[in-house]
């Protein structure tokens, strides 16, 4: 053993002395020059290092990203590093003039996670929070923000029925977590709590991030149980001293898709549809091909302590029906400056956004469908004189398409500022105060006109026009203290604290009167002879409410292994009522990186995290609570209609007040996993979370003149109290993958993929106090004579939103239906509007300068009511005036021809995966010394669906289009209606250029 | 150092603990319960009295509420499925066949309407509890909704401004009865005499006993004829109302100066709205026979037997509107959506025969509801002030007490003076039958033909599409929504 050990010393000593006589063979000093370039923005890279590899000997590059190193005996490799790029290792061999190309170190802008008040590090994220960088938006022609996510975050539903370019999207974090108005998630735009997404300018955005779970929402308190997203506008990379100058600008040419099939003339009339001569095709008249275009210019830059971005963007969306239009100009300037040695920072947001909208009566998509293809649009009759000319019968619900989108007008001019000065002061190296200042200006001017001429509503009131207004203005302050200490470099603190006022503002009025002798419409509405009765108005609104807030947090960070968060936060809100009027919502996460604490090969991340966190959620309108008394009939105290000084309009008490009114409450408990592999090639997550939700504001039945029992001493006057009613349960399965390059010979493909499993929300209760309910049912399908029996049933012990009906088991012979029954408390299950579950796959392709993109996005187990089959499928007494739809699913043998009547086979399954968005684009190539990138891109939107759904537009409904009570509405969910705006498909030629 | 930061923390807290006070909310596009209770206005009381009234002009005479419950679920009112139009589950075909359930809409919406009357005069006199006059009128008015509610549904909560407990359960029918007998009585001594047909006056509370007496062997099972007599003809002898030579005159739009009519809701198509009645009976062609602001929707109209029942001569025959249909113009009116198998083609003709209840009523089936005057050019809403209370139903009422009494001659000459005004000859010997049929004829369409049939025992009876029914639906049943929001309250028997 002894003379082995010997033996290997030896060895190893001798080959020691041949490789220390290699190196000094090899000694001899030489220079090299070389170039730091930045690929992406084709600009070299100043002050970039350049060390060489195991030594202090290096250099920094100059201006032109150029540098010179005295190279020694033996040196072989380079490393080149500089600030947000990965350090780069260049074996020099022979060169002697080397270019280097410095990748952009993703990891390291991805680090840092805009949270509520502040940022975290990636790696310390304990709860469900996920940040969207620009370039994973979507692309195309984007009306709103909300479409850059649509598909993009596992567990966020952004949906919008129908290519209508005024209206806006729905957008869901985690299913439903409540009923009512704030269902949506709570909007932060750079720290302006409430802002609305359609004030930004898309190309203006520098990340977005997406605050999932109760905890992470939790700091935002009773306003944050839908979930937060938190936009940040840009800041652009810009290096000290540098101007970037970029113009984005679109064409976009947009087509109606995926019309609802319907009999040939020849088969209306062999149906004995009544032939009226002439050959019309309505969707054909109505519809036409439509263009869109977008232009944005944008100036940012930085020089010592200040950074700016000026931009204005305006965009041009014509719908592809006449009368559609949205028009949007938004303007932006985002000043920062720094002072005593960057220690005092100042930072303004003004942006200001002017929305102007037409629109048409939705209607006419559904006349243009069934409409007569006999009629025709004009006709020469005494009778069509007076409505323009235009071809009408007195038929219920029966009106020409083409002369209720030319007849009817509705517009909307949307002024709206968002203006906000935020100062931070660094007291101590670790200490910062900050305060921010915000106002929220919306102010909205509509005009509706109904002309003379129009059968639907105007030829009856003989003319009628209206203006109103709806006006909202929010003013918040908030400061905070921020405090973050190291205890002897092992456990990492950081504190936060802070207050918070809120007031809004609502107003509004509404003017409307009718009998004119020229349609002069919303402009005189003095020209209107008669002001009071149907197709008249004259009232005003206006209220205001008060939220304070206190709120607090601390994280830990125990050596970079073991993370723990907890927040707090109390809130008080003049809209509570008088017995509960301050809400807390606690939060707490944890989590470890195992990798830290063992090797787990390959995987180079692996963090389990748990996380607690309850939210809360406002009443819909502040006065609930009270109850106040509201107009009555217009009382004439002694009868007699000569005297009109003891007129007097009455008040009645028209609400029932709710003295323990209080916030909606969200608990929510987060189990998560984030991974990497192959040093973070491969990344991703997995979440799972359950929710409770309890305490729900929400409308409900009582039964009036009894005594109110939450205000007691009084008496119900209304059938419905606002009450924090039922108990829900929800719970689902978040997964995430993105892998980062793979290589395919040439071809860079980037894929990332995301699908969410909703376990659908289940009614726990709906109780409060004494009052119970074992279900709650809305939605009829409608009129004509449908309108009795809702068919949504939310039953306590089944998932929400559940569609009944009669079971269809069959056809008698002479086409009549055999429904399983005709009693509503006989209805069964036919299905649900809520999906399942919801995928994206997004993927990208680079080939030198070429890029391709495309993305699909998979929705599955929901149910639609296809209410088009539903009233106008069958070959009954209605339809030799109406045609009538034929879908693949519509019955021919035999022919229906009893009257529509609710059943099962209407209600189908909308699964569906779609090609939402596809994009080719070149950067070209560019020497110039103006132009540092230009960029043209194709790009197409809503290419193809699979579905098996025969309606207009297999998207889920989340709530009902055509219940007005946004507070049931979304106890309504899965019915398609057939104002539904027709699906669109859209062609994009774009061009992007950056300016040095 | 850890001591410090400590002491930053939570001294920022304490400093930021004041923050979280309490907050008013204001009222400011409402009035809130507190302005009420300080305003020293002279005209408030008056005016939130006559908001209290105005609950009850509510939904009175609109689809799907208490007067659409009444006709459509008796012999002489009907609202047959036209193919897709009128379907709605169904529900009219129940309300016809006598198959209704406790969730029914209109039953439902009868009783809010009812009830929310109750509990806005309840929270007034809670309010006010020193105004005697305020108070009786206000118990008057709450016991005339109290005589709808026995009618409809029998077994109602009876809730009070004494009764703020908990959740109220259901008093028997004779209770209810009690109460408003007691209501009437104890206040009607304080009620004004003047004829003020739009507030209860002494002879409206009179008419309110008449006709809870006349119903009273249906209510608690003990007739009380004389007493109904004794009501009716204080009324009568008062000598402050009469028959008016046409009787349309009652129900003509401006009907406010009618001798007849003793209690009526002040509709008013801008100021107070609630009657719909033109809507829900014509034709969305007809739009052009009386200009109006909106399309009819081809609903109501009345049974082919019930039509027959009125004499070739008799005045009131008008009650109905029968034939070809024309625009205000004269033209013809043409129906582009006429079914091929309809006789009259497309122009359009009401005919008093309806090929069936459903589901394939022809659109132009049935003669429509014609008794209230359709002003040129009104809104869905009707100004007609609707009579609950009419001279000539007290003058039945009481030629019915004195029948049943045995008092035929006087009977019958009260109700031969009700036939005269018609032009129809007089009976000679008047049975009750023929009283029972002069009612129908007099009263169509003022929601007393229910209440009338059940009296007469005739609403189990078959008729046209209905099959006989059993008597426990002679009450409606509480409503499903009722129930669950107030677990305290018991069905109905037989429901």
């Amino acid at each position: 053993m002894q003379n082995y050990l010997l033996k290997q010393k030896t060895f190893l000593l001798a080959l020691a002395l041949i490789f220390c006589a290699t190196l000094v063979a090899n000694a001899q000093s030489r220079t090299v020059t070389g170039t730091v370039m930045d690929p992406a923005f084709g600009e070299p890279v100043p002050g970039a290092t350049v060390v060489v590899k195991g030594t202090t000997r290096g250099t920094a590059t100059d201006l032109d990203g150029k540098f010179t190193i005295d190279l020694q005996a033996g040196d072989q490799i380079l490393v080149i590093s500089f600030v947000g790029y990965l350090p780069q290792e260049v074996e020099v061999g022979n060169q002697t003039d080397l270019t280097i190309n410095l990748r952009e170190d993703i990891q390291s802008l991805e680090e840092a996670v805009v949270i509520g008040y502040g940022t975290q590090d990636k790696k310390e994220i304990t709860s469900a929070v996920v940040g969207v960088k620009p370039e994973d938006f979507n692309r195309g022609n984007i009306v709103n923000p909300a479409q850059l996510l649509q598909g993009k975050v596992a567990g966020l539903s952004i949906t919008r029925p129908g290519g209508n370019p005024n209206s806006g999207f729905e957008v869901r974090l985690r299913g439903l977590s409540t009923f009512g108005a704030n269902s949506s998630p709570l909007i932060v735009l750079d720290g302006v709590i409430g802002a609305s997404l359609e004030n930004v300018d898309p190309n203006d955005i520098e990340s977005i991030d997406v605050l999932k779970d109760g905890s992470a929402a939790a700091i935002y308190g009773a306003r944050g149980s839908s979930g937060v997203i938190l936009v940040t506008t840009n800041k652009k990379n810009n290096r000290e001293g540098t101007t970037n100058v970029s113009i984005n600008t679109y064409g976009t040419i947009n087509q109606a898709t995926n019309l609802i099939p319907t009999l040939s003339v020849e088969d209306f009339i062999q149906r004995g549809g009544t032939d009226f001569g002439s050959r019309t095709d309505w969707r054909g008249e109505m519809l036409s091909d439509s263009f869109s275009s977008s232009t944005s210019a944008s100036i940012s830059g930085g020089f010592n302590n200040t950074n700016y971005l000026a931009s204005v963007n305006y965009r041009d969306n014509q719908g592809v029906i006449k009368g559609v239009e949205n028009k949007r100009l938004n303007a932006r300037l985002n000043l920062r400056q720094g002072a005593l040695d960057n220690r005092l920072r100042f930072n303004i947001n003004l942006s200001v956004t002017n929305e102007d909208q037409e629109r048409v009566n939705n209607d006419a998509f559904r006349y243009a469908t069934i409409y007569n293809p006999t009629a025709p649009i004009f006709e020469d009759s005494e009778d069509s004189d007076r409505f323009g000319g235009y071809f009408q019968r007195s038929i219920t619900d029966y009106f020409n398409p083409i002369a209720l989108v030319n007849q009817q007008k509705f517009v909307s001019e949307i002024k709206s500022s968002l203006f906000s000065t935020l100062i931070e002061y660094d007291i101590l190296d670790k200490l910062t105060l900050s305060a921010q200042f915000s106002q929220d200006t919306r102010n909205e001017l509509n005009g509706n006109f109904w002309s003379k001429q129009d059968f639907a509503v105007g030829f009856g009131a003989n003319g009628s026009a209206q203006r109103t207004t709806n006006d909202r203005l929010r003013q918040i302050f908030e400061s905070t203290l921020r405090y973050e200490y190291d205890f002897t470099n092992n456990l990492n603190m950081a504190l936060l604290g802070g207050i918070g006022f809120q007031s809004t503002k609502n107003q509004g009025f509404n003017a409307r009167s009718r009998q004119y002798l020229f349609d002069t419409g919303w402009d005189n509405l003095g020209g209107g002879s008669i002001r009071v009765g149907n197709n008249t108005e004259m009232s005003s609104y206006a209220n205001e409410d008060q939220l304070n807030s206190l709120f607090g947090r601390a994280n830990f960070n125990y050596r970079n292994t073991f993370f723990f968060s907890a927040s707090v936060r109390a809130e008080t809100y003049s809209g509570f009522g008088a017995n509960n009027q301050t809400g807390v919502f606690p939060a707490f996460s944890l989590g470890t990186d195992f990798k830290r604490l063992f090797d787990l090969g390959i995987v180079s991340q692996l963090k389990p995290r748990v996380s607690f966190g309850v939210t809360g959620n406002l009443p819909p309108s502040p006065t609930l609570a009270i109850g106040a008394y509201t107009n009555g009939n217009r009382i004439d105290l002694d009868g007699d209609p000569q005297t009109t000084n003891d007129v007097y309009v009455g008040i009645v008490q028209g609400s029932n007040p709710n003295r323990d009114l209080k916030w909606e409450s969200k608990q929510e408990l987060n189990f998560g996993i984030d991974y990497g592999l192959w040093n973070d090639k491969v990344t991703g997550s997995v979440d799972y979370y359950i929710r409770n939700i309890s305490d729900l504001l929400f409308n409900v039945p009582v039964s009036p003149g009894t005594p109110n029992q939450f205000d007691p001493g009084r008496f119900n006057t209304v059938a419905s109290t606002w009450v924090n009613l039922a108990d829900l349960r929800a719970a689902g399965f978040e997964f995430a993958l993105g892998v980062n390059s793979i290589n395919l010979g040439r071809v860079n493909w980037t894929p990332n993929a995301n699908f969410t499993i909703y376990d659908k929300t289940t009614i726990k209760s709906f109780s409060s106090g004494d009052l119970g309910f074992d279900e709650l049912r809305y939605a009829t399908p409608g009129s004509p004579g449908q309108n009795s029996n809702p068919i949504i049933y939310n039953r306590v012990g089944q998932t929400l939103g559940d569609t009944y009906g009669p079971i269809l088991q069959g056809y008698t012979e002479d086409g009549d239906y055999i429904l399983s029954t005709e009693n509503p408390d006989e209805f069964e299950k036919v299905g649900n509007g809520l999906p399942k579950g919801e995928f994206g796959f997004a993927n990208r392709f680079a080939y030198n300068s070429w890029d391709f993109s495309f993305f699909l996005r998979g929705v599955w187990g929901h149910t639609l009511y296809n209410s088009y089959r539903g009233f106008y499928e069958n070959a009954d007494g209605g339809s030799n005036a109406y045609n009538s739809v034929i879908t693949d699913k519509t019955p021919t043998n035999p022919l229906v021809t009893a009257a529509p009547t609710y059943n099962s086979s209407y209600v189908e399954d909308a699964s569906f995966v779609r090609l939402d968005n596809l994009e080719l684009g070149h950067n070209f190539k560019t020497n110039s010394k103006n132009i540092s990138s230009l960029r043209l891109y194709f790009a197409a939107q809503n290419l193809f669906t699979i579905t098996g759904y025969t309606g207009i537009d297999p998207e889920a409904r989340l709530t009902d289009a055509n219940n007005d009570d946004g507070f049931t509405s979304a106890l309504s969910p899965g019915i398609e209606r057939m104002n539904t705006y027709f699906q669109v498909r859209s062609f994009t030629l774009g061009l992007s250029l950056n300016f040095k | 150092m850890s001591k410090h930061i400590k002491n930053i923390f939570l001294g920022s807290l304490i400093l930021l603990m004041g923050a979280c006070w309490e907050l008013d909310q204001e009222v400011l596009d409402g009035v809130t319960q507190e302005q009420v209770n300080n305003s020293t206005d002279p005209n408030l009381i008056p005016v939130l009295k006559a908001s209290a009234y105005s609950r009850i002009i509510g939904s009175w005479g609109a689809n799907e509420g208490i007067w659409s419950l009444h006709e459509v679920s008796s012999d002489e009112v009907v609202v047959p499925t036209r193919g897709p139009d009128w379907q709605d589950g169904n529900a009219w075909v129940r309300l016809h066949r006598h198959t209704w359930e406790p969730s029914e809409p209109s039953i439902n919406n009868t009783w809010n309407y009812c009830y929310t009357a109750i509990g806005e005069i309840n929270n007034l006199m809670v309010q006010y509890p020193t105004f005697p006059e305020l108070k009786a009128e206000l118990s008057v008015l709450r016991a005339l909704v109290y005589s709808w509610l026995i009618d409809v549904y029998g077994n109602v909560p009876i809730s009070t401004e004494d009764d703020l407990g908990s959740n109220p359960t259901n008093n028997s029918r004779q209770e209810v009865f009690d109460f408003i007998e007691k209501s009437v009585k104890d206040n009607i001594d304080l009620l004004i005499k003047e004829d003020q047909k739009t507030v209860l006056n002494y002879y409206s509370a009179q008419a309110i006993l008449a006709k809870l007496y006349i119903n009273a062997e249906v209510y608690t099972g003990t007739p009380r004829w004389a007493e109904a007599e004794a009501a009716a003809d204080e009324i009568i002898s008062s000598g402050v109302y009469s028959l008016t030579s046409n009787y349309f005159a009652n129900f003509a739009t401006n009907n406010a100066g009618s001798s007849e009519n003793i209690l009526t809701l002040p509709y008013d198509e801008n100021n107070a709205t609630g009657f719909n009645l033109s809507m829900m009976t014509l034709h969305a062609l007809n739009q052009q026979t009386y200009n109006l602001q909106e399309q009819p929707w081809n609903g109501y109209a009345s049974l082919e037997e019930f039509y027959n029942t009125y004499d070739e001569n008799d005045l009131r025959k008008d009650n109905f509107i029968v034939g070809p249909q024309f625009s205000s113009t004269g033209a013809r009116l043409n129906d582009a959506s006429f079914e091929p198998e309809d006789p009259d083609g497309a122009p359009l003709t009401f005919t008093p025969k309806i090929r069936e209840l459903t589901p394939k009523a022809l659109r132009q089936d049935g003669a429509r509801i014609g008794k209230f005057e359709f002003a040129r050019g009104s809104n869905s809403n009707l100004s007609n002030d609707y009579p609950l209370f009419r001279y000539a139903d007290i003058m039945l009422v009481s030629a019915e007490a004195k029948f049943r009494q045995g008092n035929t001659a006087e009977a019958t000459e009260i109700v031969n003076q009700i036939r005269a005004r018609a032009d129809v000859p007089p009976f000679a010997n008047m049975t009750l039958e023929d009283l029972y049929n002069e009612r129908g004829r007099e009263m169509f369409a003022e929601a007393t033909r229910r209440t009338d049939q059940i009296r007469f025992g005739k609403f189990n009876q078959a008729w046209w599409e209905k099959a006989p029914s059993q008597p426990f639906r002679n009450i409606f049943p509480i409503p499903q929504n009722q129930i669950n929001a107030n677990p305290n309250l018991t069905q109905n028997p037989g429901y």
